[in-house]
Parts: structure tokens; C-alpha cells; sequence
């Protein structure tokens, strides 16, 4: 099968391959750039636990072809510090410490596209009330914690 | 210093670090480059005889590393284990593919391996499979009718397995009642919907060139026999992995196929090979839940007890036994739940239809027989005039009576013989928590358009069943101990609680114990995590080995220190010898003098313990929901949600209180929102997450959580199971509630979820007919 060379700079690195155009970004990053935390769950773009930021933008990397990523920045959990904008302290970003300490995952296959996708939300709308963070969650699908507590730790990081 | 005892603390998880940085490691982290990839062929008829598998020049594929169908498997190879809880089942098993015949929608027919995903799945599409197509049954009362289609002709009937029992006099009390309510509860068939759907690799050992499996599995020890008794190896040559699980609640707790199938790769063609299931699969590939018909008939007094309670219970278990055969005994047994009830009858039925096998999901039985029990008290209460907690306070078991033997056998555990509670004092709890007294008030002042309910519900669950338990525990170079548990991680937390369970037991500081997972090397014959069992089995199994540990700590102080075991005391981790007053000695410190000694001490220091229980402890719950209906969309909201809960002697309150929330959202999406479809033709109409709705965040109540600590008197711990009472309870209080705002003008609340709002709409306008 034909494939195409493209270059995607993933979590700052640069990383170049030649791919079949059908492969899915997701499987990209797993497979090839053999970065952690992007889990497939649904394959449908439903469940959001494969978001990554492309160019600044949160997608499922289930539903983007990797030459579609061909010459951008994606961004997976490993640059949870840069989306939220804090050092991290003993490991964990300040969302990851409010993750911890409110129990707001439990088997943890939603958590790192969640983070994901709660830095860029928190990005944009820093002080969301509590309708606001409901509705960003809505794109997100946790079968563990029963929400309560991710609600609590959303809240308790906002501006 | 030890601070506060660590049994009972909000410990943070030590977990969650890797989770939330993405580095944990789940089944497909451990896919590596050069991996073949199998695809499943599965059946595309939910009953048919297989004319012919036609492979065509699949096999001839540069791509193609093998294919492989039931004609290609040793003649020899046994069926899928499945362990028959109640005996008498009829034997309705299936093979790893299927040989003439196929059951269901989604049963394995052929595998192909390949050099990647993409391939394997191209080259599975290939694969022509020509059927003569059967007529199939869809439910049980077309299963059960006279002339239906039969899925094994061998047994004459659909009907595969049938118990009775009975307690007392029933008869004398239905004759005897001034009411009798009589209900028949439909209960849908729902999916787990674990995140992590299921996969396994099958691969060799690097260090030992030995086979080894890694699977999303929460039986590793159990998979490792049932693989090579299939397999034909001896099990010393395989080792069985479970990694990070994400998520299990039962459907991973079972011997699938393709756990088969890609180690038969591995043996056949040479290869490394990974099987990762797809959503869309997982609906038709993995176990379903739940999917009942329950008929209760109830006697009831003029003063509101109930004294006696006849069950018929018929389980469309789908095409075959997957695993256990087990769930109409699971909900038969436990349905008259926290009350007294002296006169009790049932029949058990399991019915085969041509859909996924079904097989326990999270509470297993639980949630169907609490919502029967649960809305025939609100139906005599109503009918009676009596308030539904004043009717609940006059059947309640009361706080002295325990032991409570209910007379019934519980599938698997033996004899149900209710340990400890105090009933009483969880529904109060529980009506306080929801502001029982105050909700008339709140309903008066509810705007038009919008209905309040308030539902209330009681679960009396058994846990920790499925056997004893082991531990081993190691002393590391460094001093620490590690905690080697038989208790999958599946989200639980069994990390964070073993280590504050054994650290309270020896005490230590938690950052004293590392706790491992353990593989099949580091430890057999552990029946794996089910049925609530996790922390009263695994910490009661860590306190036995904590025990031994400590005889051989004393033993090989004493034996380097030419003195006897009796003056060597240990305190907070550090040892000390009456002989040698003034001077404390760490385990470091011990290993380094044994080392000088010529003494292997991390070897001496290797302990295993088993943990046996003769019998089960039953963890109770009093659950209340309050619902805000809206009359114009039909769109049910939870608003508020209280359980008192009673798990014992509590570890960490923070993860009971998560296994209660998460459950009560998985109930509260039986509930409202979620279905398995088949049409007619047994086509399952559910392929993916966005026709099989899950709760999301907007969906989740306010919760209000407390728990009442009843010890168990069956475990040194004084434990009792808390992975299930949510999901187990919730069904019930939501369904109650329902119904409440609905009023009694819509006499139908029956279980026959979920209440989507067209059904609501429905019930509705019925309510509206009948009104006129």
C-alpha cells in the first residue's frame, strides 16, 4: 500500500514517518510516536479518552487521520504542564494534584484525554461556573467515578 | 513516628500518579513493534448451521501469518470453562469457534493473524462464511414456548437450568393475607461498558523463553489454568499477566475466546500475537448483564408486614454459559433483602436465546432483585395507606437478631446467613440524609410542569465469595515489605488499601509496604476480583501473611543473635531484643547481618498465607433518590441522592465513597438510559457509544454519603464488601422515585427500564387516557 511521509512534532518531538494514509492518529501516537496516556475507548469520537491537542486545538485522535496531522503540534498528556501553565510540583500539575486528592478517577483510562482536554477548557474559560464545567464534561465519558468528584476537582482549580 | 492508625484514613491513592501522567500500563501499552495482530471472524446470523468457511487466498497473503477455524483445532480441545455455581445446569457451552453451528450474532468463527490491525482486519473481511439460517428466539417467552426453535437439540427445551426453594409455609400465608401484590419486573439487557474494552497478547517470556499471556483480565490465576488445560501445555510453561485494567465490573471476569485464540497463535505460527476488541465488537464480543423477568407475589398484612414472598425468576442468559452459571440464583436468593419475611418460595429458571452470552455484571442479580422487593413495599404501603418508610421500619430485620439464617442456599457460597447490620439504623440515616420529613413541603413548592419523587430502597448483599484468598509478602534490600496480592488492579484502589490494612496490621508507616499486583509467578491460585471480595479477602490474606512474616522476622533475629524468638519484639518496624537492651534493629539491618552470616535473609523472609472463611459477610445499604420529572420533555433528572451505607469496619472512606457514587451512576444508566436492542432477527441493534447512552457528568446527583459500621464477625477485619451496593441499589430508589412523581394514577413503574423520555411521554399520556 502506498504510503506518505509526513512530520508531526509530538510533544516537542519532531518525529518523522512514512505512513499509510488510513492510519489513525490515534494509533500514530501509540504505535509509532509511542507516547502514553492516549486511550482508545470508543473508536467513535463519543467517550473523548484519546484527546490530544492538534495546533491548539482539542480533537479525538480516533477520529484524525495521521497524514490530516502531517506538519503540526499535537500535544498529549505529557504536555499537561504546558496547556495548564504551571510547573509541576513532586510530578503532578496543580490539576493532577486536585485529580488526586479528590479521587476523580479510578481505573483511570479517561483521565489523561480528560486532563487534556480540562487544561485547554480551563485555558479559555478560567473561572467556569459550575453549568459551565458540566457542559464541558459532557464530551467526556468516565464509567468509574461516578463525576462527583471530577466536578469537585474542576472546582476546586478554577480561577 | 506512626501517626494515626492508616485503617481508616482518606489516604490519597498511590496510584494514581503514573494514571494521571499517562504512564500507566494498560493491555495495549504492551503491544510491541513487530507484534501480528489477530482479527476475529465473527458470525453475522444469530442462528444458523455453518455451510462453509471459505478462506479463499487469504492464507496466500504476504500480509497473512495464519488463519485458523474450528476444523484447525485439535480435535481434543474441551469447551470454554464454566463453573457451574448451582448444579444441574444443562452443559450449553461453547468451544473457542464455533464448529457447525453458531448461537448468536458476534460468536467466533474463524481468527486471522496478520502483520498489523489494518491487515488483519482487510483479510478477516475475506473470509466467506456461507450459513444455512435457523429461525431464532429473541426472548424468554418465545424461547419458552412449545414448539420453539431449539439452540441444543440434545436438551429438548431452552430451558437449561431450574432450581426451586422454599422457606416455611407460603401457602398458609398468602392464604392467610389481607393483600397480596403481583408484579412482574422486565429487566432489560445492559452492557458494562468498561472504558478499557478487552484484549490479550500472547507472546514469550524474554527471561525464560516460557509462554506468557497478558490479559485485561480480573481472574489472571484462573486464566493461566484454564489456558493450558485448553492449550495442552503444562502450566508451568505459561504465565499469565494482568496489567492495568480499565475497568471490569464482570464482564472481564470470565475465559473468552480470543485469550485462546492468540495463544493458540503463538503456538502455531511462531508469533508474537495481540488481540485488542474494538467498541463496536465489545457489544456483541464481551458478556452482557442484568437481562430478567421477575414475578413476585407478595402477602401482606393489614399492618403492613409482608410474610411471605413467592420469586420466578427466568434469565435470558444468551446463547451459552460464559464463565458462571449463576444469576437468577444470585437474585433469587437475596430478594426479600433486609427484612424479616418468614415464608419465601422460588423458581430459578436460565432460558438460552440467540444473543451474547450473558454473565455477571457489577452486583450480579443484586439490582433486579432490590428493585422487585423494593417497589412491591411501596405498592402495599400505597395500597395499605401506610407511609413506604413506616412500612420498610415494620419488616425490617432488627439489630439483635443476627445471625439471620434465611433459610435459602446462595449460589456458590453456600447457606446466606445474614452476619451483621442494623437495618434500622440505615434507613433513619438514610431518611434524614434526604430530608424525608421536609420533602412534602419540597414538592408543594415544585413548579408546574415538573413532578418530584422520592424513592427509597435497601440492598443486603452478599460479599467476598469465590474462596480463600493468598498473599506473599517480601522484605526488599532496602527494608520495605511488598505486598504481593492476588487482587487485579481494575480501579479499585487495592494498592492504596492493602498497603493501609497491612501497615495498621504490622504497625508500620504505609510508605513501608509496596503492593504489587501479582502475576501467576508470583502467585497461584488466587480466585481473582469479583463479588466485592477485594479488600475483606485480599486485606484479610495480607494480615495472615503479616503474621507469618513476623514469626520468621523473630525466628532469624533470634537465630543471629544466639537467643530465642520469645525476647525478640517487634514495634513500629523496628526490632528489638531483650538481650541487647538499648539497641533497636531495622529490617535493612537484619538482612545485612544475615548476609554476613551466609544467610540468604530476603529468601527466609519470603512468606505466603492463605486467607479461608467459612462463610460470606453480607454488606447492606439504604439508598434514596430524589427524581424531578419533566412533564412537557419527559427528561428524568436525579437531583439528590443519599445512601447510608454499611461495608464494616471501613480502610479508606474516600474509595468507599467512590465505589458508591460510580455504582449508583452505572444503576442510575440502567435506569434512565441505557439498552442492548435485538431486532427480530437477532441483529443487535447497540454498536457503539453513541446509540448505547452512558451517564455523563450532567446526569449525577448530589450525593450524599454515610456510612454505619457494623463489624463482621466472620473476618478478623470485621469487613464487609463495598464494590457493589451502589450500582445493586440505585435501580430501585430511582425506579421508586419514578414512580412517586408519576403518582398512583400510572400504576406502572415495573422495572421495564430504562424510562428514556419517550417512554415517559407515554406513560404520560396513558396516565392522561385514563385520568379523562
Amino acid at each position: 500500500m502506498q504510503t506518505h511521509d509526513i512530520a508531526i512534532r509530538v510533544d516537542g518531538v519532531e518525529l518523522r514517518a512514512s505512513v499509510s494514509p488510513r492510519l489513525l492518529l490515534s494509533d500514530f501516537l501509540r504505535e509509532q510516536a509511542r507516547v502514553g496516556g492516549v486511550h482508545v475507548a470508543c473508536g467513535q469520537g463519543v467517550c473523548g479518552a484519546c484527546t490530544v491537542v492538534v495546533d491548539g486545538v482539542p480533537v479525538r485522535a480516533c477520529l484524525m487521520l495521521a497524514i490530516q496531522a502531517d506538519g503540526t503540534l499535537v500535544q498529549t498528556i505529557a504536555s499537561l504542564p504546558q496547556l495548564e501553565g504551571n510547573e509541576p510540583q513532586e510530578g503532578l500539575t496543580r490539576l493532577q494534584r486536585a485529580f488526586r486528592h479528590h479521587h476523580a478517577l479510578q481505573c483511570g483510562y479517561c483521565t489523561p484525554g480528560l486532563l487534556v482536554a480540562t487544561a485547554k477548557f480551563l485555558a479559555t474559560t478560567p473561572a467556569p461556573d459550575r453549568a459551565q464545567i458540566l457542559e464541558h464534561l459532557n464530551g467526556h465519558l468516565c464509567r468509574c467515578s461516578g463525576y462527583a468528584n471530577i466536578v469537585a476537582a474542576i472546582e476546586s482549580v478554577r480561577a | 513516628m506512626i501517626g494515626a492508625s492508616p485503617f481508616g484514613r482518606r489516604a490519597r491513592r498511590r496510584e494514581d500518579g503514573p494514571l494521571l501522567t499517562g504512564n500507566g500500563v494498560f493491555l495495549a501499552d504492551l503491544v510491541r513493534p513487530g507484534m501480528a495482530a489477530l482479527r476475529v471472524v465473527r458470525s453475522t446470523e444469530a442462528h444458523a448451521r455453518i455451510a462453509h468457511i471459505d478462506f479463499g487466498a487469504v492464507a496466500d497473503d504476504p500480509d497473512c501469518v495464519g488463519v485458523l477455524s474450528a476444523a484447525m483445532l485439535p480435535a481434543a480441545m474441551g469447551t470454554l470453562p464454566v463453573t457451574d455455581l448451582v448444579a444441574g445446569s444443562r452443559p450449553a457451552h461453547h468451544g473457542v469457534l464455533a464448529r457447525e453451528l453458531v448461537r448468536y450474532v458476534g460468536e467466533p468463527v474463524a481468527a486471522i493473524v496478520a502483520a498489523d490491525p489494518y491487515r488483519a482486519e482487510d483479510l478477516a473481511g475475506r473470509v466467506t462464511v456461507d450459513y444455512d439460517v435457523l429461525p431464532p428466539v429473541m426472548d424468554v417467552t418465545s424461547s419458552t414456548a412449545p414448539h420453539a426453535p431449539l439452540l441444543y437439540a440434545q436438551f429438548g427445551s431452552n430451558i437449561v437450568h431450574e432450581t426451586h426453594q422454599q422457606v416455611g409455609d407460603p401457602q398458609a400465608a398468602f392464604a392467610a393475607a389481607h393483600l397480596v401484590i403481583d408484579e412482574t419486573f422486565r429487566f432489560q439487557r445492559v452492557c458494562a461498558s468498561c472504558m478499557e474494552a478487552r484484549g490479550a497478547i500472547a507472546t514469550l517470556d524474554p527471561g525464560t523463553g516460557r509462554q506468557l499471556v497478558y490479559s485485561s483480565t480480573q481472574i489472571p490465576q484462573v486464566l493461566q489454568q484454564q489456558l493450558a488445560h485448553l492449550t495442552g501445555i503444562s502450566p508451568q510453561r505459561l504465565r499469565v499477566v494482568a496489567p492495568q485494567i480499565g475497568g471490569g465490573f464482570g464482564m472481564k471476569e470470565a475465559v473468552y475466546p480470543e485469550e485462546v485464540l492468540v495463544l493458540l497463535a503463538l503456538q502455531r505460527f511462531g508469533r508474537a500475537t495481540y488481540w485488542l476488541e474494538d467498541r463496536q465488537e465489545s457489544f456483541i464480543a464481551s458478556t452482557h448483564g442484568r437481562e430478567e423477568i421477575v414475578r413476585v407475589r407478595a402477602a401482606v398484612t393489614t399492618a403492613g408486614e409482608v410474610t411471605a414472598v413467592e420469586v420466578d425468576c427466568q434469565a435470558d442468559i444468551g446463547a451459552a454459559y460464559l464463565f458462571l452459571s449463576n444469576t437468577p440464583g444470585a437474585a433469587v436468593a437475596s430478594i426479600r433483602g433486609p427484612y424479616r419475611i418468614a415464608n419465601f418460595a422460588s423458581r430459578a429458571r436460565s432460558v438460552v436465546t440467540n444473543k451474547t452470552p450473558l454473565n455477571v455484571y457489577r452486583g450480579a442479580g443484586y439490582p433486579q432483585a432490590t428493585l422487585a422487593m423494593e417497589r412491591v413495599m411501596d405498592l402495599a404501603a400505597d395500597a395499605l395507606r401506610l407511609d413506604r418508610a413506616e412500612i420498610r421500619r415494620r419488616n425490617l430485620i432488627g439489630p439483635a437478631a443476627f445471625p439471620v439464617d434465611r433459610g435459602v442456599s446462595y449460589p456458590g457460597c453456600g447457606r446466606a446467613i445474614l452476619d451483621s447490620g442494623n437495618y434500622p439504623a440505615l434507613l433513619e440515616s438514610t431518611l434524614d440524609a434526604i430530608d424525608y420529613a421536609g420533602f412534602a413541603a419540597r414538592r408543594a413548592a415544585t413548579a408546574a410542569g415538573s413532578a418530584l419523587g422520592l424513592g427509597l430502597s435497601f440492598v443486603v448483599e452478599m460479599s467476598g465469595g469465590g474462596g480463600g484468598e493468598p498473599a506473599r509478602i517480601r522484605v526488599l534490600p532496602d527494608g520495605r515489605l511488598q505486598l504481593l496480592s492476588g487482587v487485579t488492579p481494575v480501579g479499585q484502589g487495592s494498592q492504596t488499601t492493602l498497603a493501609q490494612i497491612l501497615a495498621d496490621h504490622l504497625g508500620v508507616s504505609p510508605q513501608m509496604i509496596e503492593v504489587l499486583p501479582a502475576d501467576t509467578d508470583q502467585l497461584a491460585a488466587a480466585p481473582g476480583t469479583f463479588a466485592s471480595r477485594g479488600a475483606t479477602m485480599g486485606g484479610n490474606a495480607a494480615c495472615r501473611a503479616g503474621d507469618v512474616l513476623l514469626d520468621r522476622i523473630r525466628q532469624l533475629a533470634a537465630e543471629l543473635h544466639g537467643t530465642a524468638p520469645e525476647n525478640i519484639s517487634w514495634r513500629q518496624g523496628l526490632l528489638l531484643d531483650r538481650t541487647r537492651p538499648g539497641r533497636t534493629l531495622s529490617l535493612a539491618a537484619l538482612l545485612q547481618e544475615a548476609a554476613t552470616a551466609g544467610i540468604d535473609g530476603a529468601m527466609r523472609l519470603d512468606v505466603s498465607a492463605r486467607y479461608e472463611r467459612d462463610a460470606v459477610s453480607w454488606a447492606s445499604a439504604c439508598h434514596a433518590a430524589v427524581i424531578d420529572l419533566d412533564r412537557e420533555t419527559g427528561v428524568i433528572r436525579v437531583i439528590d441522592y443519599a445512601v447510608t451505607h454499611d461495608c464494616g469496619r471501613i480502610a479508606n472512606p474516600l474509595l468507599v465513597d467512590g465505589q458508591i457514587m460510580g455504582g449508583v451512576l452505572q444503576g442510575l444508566g440502567q435506569c434512565l438510559f441505557e439498552v442492548l436492542g435485538y431486532d427480530a432477527h437477532g441483529q443487535p441493534l447497540t454498536r457503539g457509544f453513541m446509540d448505547y447512552v452512558l451517564p455523563t457528568a450532567a446526569t449525577a446527583p448530589r450525593f450524599t454519603l454515610r456510612h454505619i459500621e457494623t463489624p463482621s464477625p466472620l473476618n478478623p477485619l470485621g469487613m464487609k464488601g463495598a464494590g457493589e451496593a451502589g450500582c445493586s441499589g440505585a435501580v430501585a430508589a430511582i425506579a421508586n422515585a419514578i414512580a412517586d412523581a408519576l403518582g398512583p394514577q400510572v400504576a406502572f413503574v415495573n422495572g421495564s427500564g430504562p424510562f428514556t423520555p419517550d417512554l415517559v411521554l407515554a406513560m404520560l399520556r396513558e396516565a392522561g387516557r385514563h385520568a379523562v
